[in-house]
């Protein structure tokens, strides 16, 4: 058939430059980084480098690696619970109880900080936090004398620095669910003797799930990979596997074994998703 | 509804939105403070704004970042439209696929698309630099770029550019005359999403430049390393009311959220 | 102004037989009516003619020439689309030009033709009204005249007035069928309505699952279905299965009773179903005095719905029937009445089962 021919042809045209870029850009560096961190050393000229597991041998069996890999996941948890404890009530509000106007303000507002430089503000927070500024001098008010909380450099600080950059992407995805809960559904459950409470249990809370398992994936999965923050905010106390990776292709230049913490990292990601695809599917029409 | 309620709930958004908001109010106030230690009490001074002009480093920085960011809009722009209508008119084998693509850049840590790509430019001697940082934030603002004409694409459905044929109009006439106009706000919140994409990264940048070739967030996070020094409060604050007075634009065009 | 031929036209999607060996002729001029429910292959087959939709075997031809090979934007066709398809970003007027200025006619002959046509579909004056700013009505009547401006060889329509209300659709279909004649165009329509479709066409084509089950002039089509689909479909029926009677004109019916009918009968023991249709039925107190027909049942109303100018009966005859009665007396029978069930011969029509 000419005319398939002819389709085929214009699709493929279509979309060819698109994804030749990003296959050099993105999917070839991924192999190349999966090699790489198969190399002894990183290969200079002049150097010899050879093929050996040492790299992942090393991550799994030297305490550091495990810790550090501990630490970050459970900067994930507790970040995604936190974004959860502060977005989903906002979504539930934007959601059911805010109309017209003010809702798409609200949401326009709620947005746009987490659409500007992720970098400009975690630095931001340090001005909030530091010893001495705003945040003392806010404590100070209502009692005078008091200690610098000090909270700038510690495991807190990058608490309040993520969730302040990911809660948007919570409200975003929660609030996608719940608005497509049809308020009928609710008088329906009101009609048939369910209190308020129970209604919210019972039906708001299940049927708004993929929304928060969505939001839970799109936050753990940058989070337990974030360096940035950390290190701004946590100084010393950034002892996590983004840090870790950062400092072998910076300062302690061992690439071969960044690439295979790198990949370890991945290989949790993909986890991650692995185990979340049925919740993840529905979100992909919303797009 | 209770008027406690009412009352809860927009209490609530309010606090929500103080804490959004919180740090970056600080942080502009403070870029006009003329404490050098951002303490109050609040003393109005541009002076930090005006050293700005003899920094040459952050000029350069600055000047590098629109650049790629600008490049990047144009190449990112018309790739992903030209993607997005190949998903939007035709169905074929392995569309899936090229869509599951798309998620990639957006949902792996940044961390390692960054240190991956560093990897493999060095391999195949692309090196560092502004080359190399296009090529990634390319490759970052596709999905969005895609994904936001898509969805314009989508809201028209394929009807109108088949109205045209039936009307006469060579396949030609029928995308200049109808699908460019119709999509062109779509593409246009697109191109601005590409811009942010670009001005605002850090990551990739930070990774793939240079020495002496960096973006303005690589030589703001250094210099947060280093020490502070107020002067990156005020070209912060640069950044961030463009950041966001690019957002706002961006939302006259594209819907956030879906419908009113 | 052509003719269309549609020739053994299939067309499957994966397992699904979208059409099966369909074959129409489209008569120059004619006002034809593809009716079936969601998924039979009328709309398929529309699209198919229009272009959108390539066969996997078969020919379409206009006036004896092929189309296989003409992309849609060379077929010379006009289309309205279900939701209109009108250009927002675009005036009435530059939506109604859109075809001509594509083909580059000089500016003053857009402008005579567009007027023109404006003045056939009653929407002088609204030359500069954006499409969001019309009413249903107004939008499919500017879809149609840009769909007639280009005098194509053929109009097809997807359902053009499914968009509308009862009231406004009666009001479009007259003038539909009134601008038809004067242009004198084909027209092949598609429609799930069945009053639609006998008020509208020249004929008809029922169609069923990739197939055409009856092609005809509505009236024929509606009066002597040849399938209990048909019958069923457009229209209601009541089915009586049943075996031909050694007796001529008779058949036994399931159940105990005889029908009369004056259609041709198979030979005697044969398996038999026969339609007969709830309005061609009348119904009478069994204490009226007895009509002269051989069919003549007689039961109890079970229910009587009242729908203002008719009352439906559901009617015990052994079996339950329908019935459609004119409301006339203004008094409808009570449930538990008896009641006699009386038919012409004529309206027994036999169909396959």
């Amino acid at each position: 058939m000419r005319r398939t021919v002819r389709q085929r042809l214009t699709v493929l045209g279509l979309t060819a430059p698109a994804y030749l870029w990003l296959t050099v850009a993105i999917f070839l560096p991924l192999s190349a980084m999966f090699c790489f961190s198969f190399l002894s050393a990183l290969p200079l000229p002049g150097r010899s480098v050879s093929f050996t597991l040492d790299n992942y041998r090393t991550i799994f069996s030297k305490q550091l690696y495990l810790i550090n890999t501990k630490r970050s996941l459970l900067l994930g948890l507790h970040v995604t619970l936190g974004c959860i404890a502060i977005g989903y009530p906002a979504a539930l509000a934007l959601a059911k109880y805010v109309r017209g106007r003010w809702r798409e303000a609200v949401f326009l507002l709620i947005v746009l900080p987490f659409w500007s430089n992720g970098l400009v503000r975690t630095f931001s927070w340090t001005m909030v936090l530091r010893k001495d500024a705003l945040l003392d001098w806010f404590v100070r008010l209502f009692v005078p004398d008091a200690p610098s909380l000090d909270l700038l450099f510690s495991y807190p600080a990058i608490l309040i620095g993520l969730i302040h950059a990911y809660v948007p992407y919570m409200i975003l995805t929660c609030y996608v669910s719940l608005q497509a809960i049809d308020d009928s559904l609710i008088e329906a459950a009101r009609s048939l003797g369910a209190s308020a409470f129970t209604a919210f249990r019972r039906i708001i809370l299940p049927l708004s799930l993929p929304g928060l398992v969505a939001g839970t994936i799109l936050i753990f999965v940058p989070v337990i990979g974030s360096f940035m923050e950390p290190e701004i905010l946590g100084g010393k106390e950034a002892i996590m596997l983004g840090p870790i990776i950062e400092r072998q292709f910076t300062a302690s230049a061992n690439w071969p074994l960044g690439a295979a913490l790198s990949f370890v990292l991945l290989a949790i990601v993909l986890a991650i998703f692995a185990a979340t695809w049925p919740f993840l599917r529905p979100h992909l029409r919303d797009a | 509804m209770a008027k406690v309620g009412v009352i809860l709930v927009r209490g609530y958004l309010a606090l929500l939105l103080l804490f959004l908001y919180l740090p970056i109010t600080v942080m502009i106030v403070m870029a006009f403070n003329q404490s050098a230690l951002y303490q109050m009490p609040f003393v109005f001074d541009l002076k930090w704004f005006a050293a700005l002009q003899d920094n040459q480093k952050l000029l350069d920085a600055g000047f590098n970042t629109v650049m790629i960011a600008l490049i990047n809009t144009v190449i990112a722009t018309t790739l992903g439209t030209l993607a997005a209508l190949a998903f939007a008119r035709y169905s074929f084998r392995g569309k899936t696929l090229l869509q599951l693509l798309l998620f990639p850049p957006i949902t792996i840590p940044w961390l390692i698309i960054g240190n991956s790509m560093l990897v493999m430019f060095y391999w195949i001697y692309l090196g560092r630099g502004l080359h190399a940082m296009l090529l990634g934030h390319v490759a970052l603002s596709l999905p969005y770029v895609i994904i936001v004409v898509g969805a314009r694409f989508r809201s028209f459905g394929t009807t109108l550019e088949e109205a045209a044929a039936t009307l006469g109009a060579s396949p030609w006439q029928a995308f200049w005359r109808i699908t460019v106009p119709i999509m062109a706000p779509g593409m246009v919140a697109a191109a601005l999403f590409a811009f942010a994409v670009s001005f605002d990264q850090f990551v990739i940048s930070y990774f793939l430049a240079a020495p002496g070739v960096t973006t303005l967030p690589v030589e703001i996070y250094t210099a947060i390393r280093k020490g502070y020094t107020p002067e990156i409060n005020a070209i912060s604050t640069v950044i961030i009311v463009v950041s966001m007075g690019l957002m706002l634009l961006v939302s006259r065009f594209y819907r956030f959220g879906g419908e009113r | 102004m052509s003719r269309v031929e549609v020739d053994r036209v299939s067309k499957h999607y994966g397992t699904v037989r979208a059409l099966d060996e369909v074959s129409l002729a489209f008569a120059d001029g004619e006002f034809f009516g593809l009716l079936g429910p969601s998924g039979s292959g009328k709309t398929t087959l529309l699209r198919a003619i229009a272009g959108f939709v390539e066969p996997d075997s078969g020919d379409i031809r206009f006036d004896d020439r092929p189309v296989r090979d003409l992309a849609v934007h060379r077929r010379e066709i006009g289309m309205v689309f279900q939701n209109y398809a009108l250009f927002p970003h675009l005036s009435v007027f530059d939506n109604i030009a859109f075809g001509l200025s594509v083909r580059h006619l000089p500016v003053a002959e857009i402008k005579a033709r567009v007027t023109e046509i404006l003045g056939l579909v009653r929407l002088a004056g609204y030359e500069e009204r954006r499409p969001r700013q019309l009413s249903g009505g107004q939008q499919q009547r500017v879809a149609l005249a840009r769909a007639l401006v280009t005098r194509p060889r053929v109009l097809l329509l997807d359902e053009p007035l499914g968009a509308l209300d009862k009231r406004l659709r009666q009001q479009m279909q007259i003038e539909l069928r009134q601008i038809q004649r004067e242009v004198g165009i084909t027209t092949i329509f598609v429609t799930h309505d069945q009053e639609e479709a006998l008020t509208l066409s020249d004929r008809i084509a029922i169609f069923n699952e990739g197939r055409v089950v009856q092609i005809g002039a509505p009236h024929a089509v509606y009066e002597r279905p040849s399938s209990a689909f048909a019958a069923s479909f457009l229209g209601d029926a009541n089915f009586f299965a049943g075996q031909v009677s050694a007796e001529a004109g008779r058949i036994e019916a399931d159940g105990g009773r005889r029908i009369a009918t004056l259609d041709a009968l198979p030979p005697a023991g044969a398996r038999i179903t026969v339609a007969v249709r709830p309005e061609k039925m009348l119904l009478e107190p069994a204490t009226a005095p007895e009509r002269d027909t051989p069919n003549r049942w007689t039961g109890v109303v079970k229910q009587s719905v009242y729908s203002g100018s008719s009352i439906t009966y559901r009617v015990d005859v052994g079996t339950e029937i329908v019935v459609f009665a004119q409301n006339q007396s203004a008094q409808p029978l009570a449930p538990g009445t008896a009641v006699a069930v009386t038919w012409d011969p004529l309206h027994s029509v036999v169909v396959e089962a």
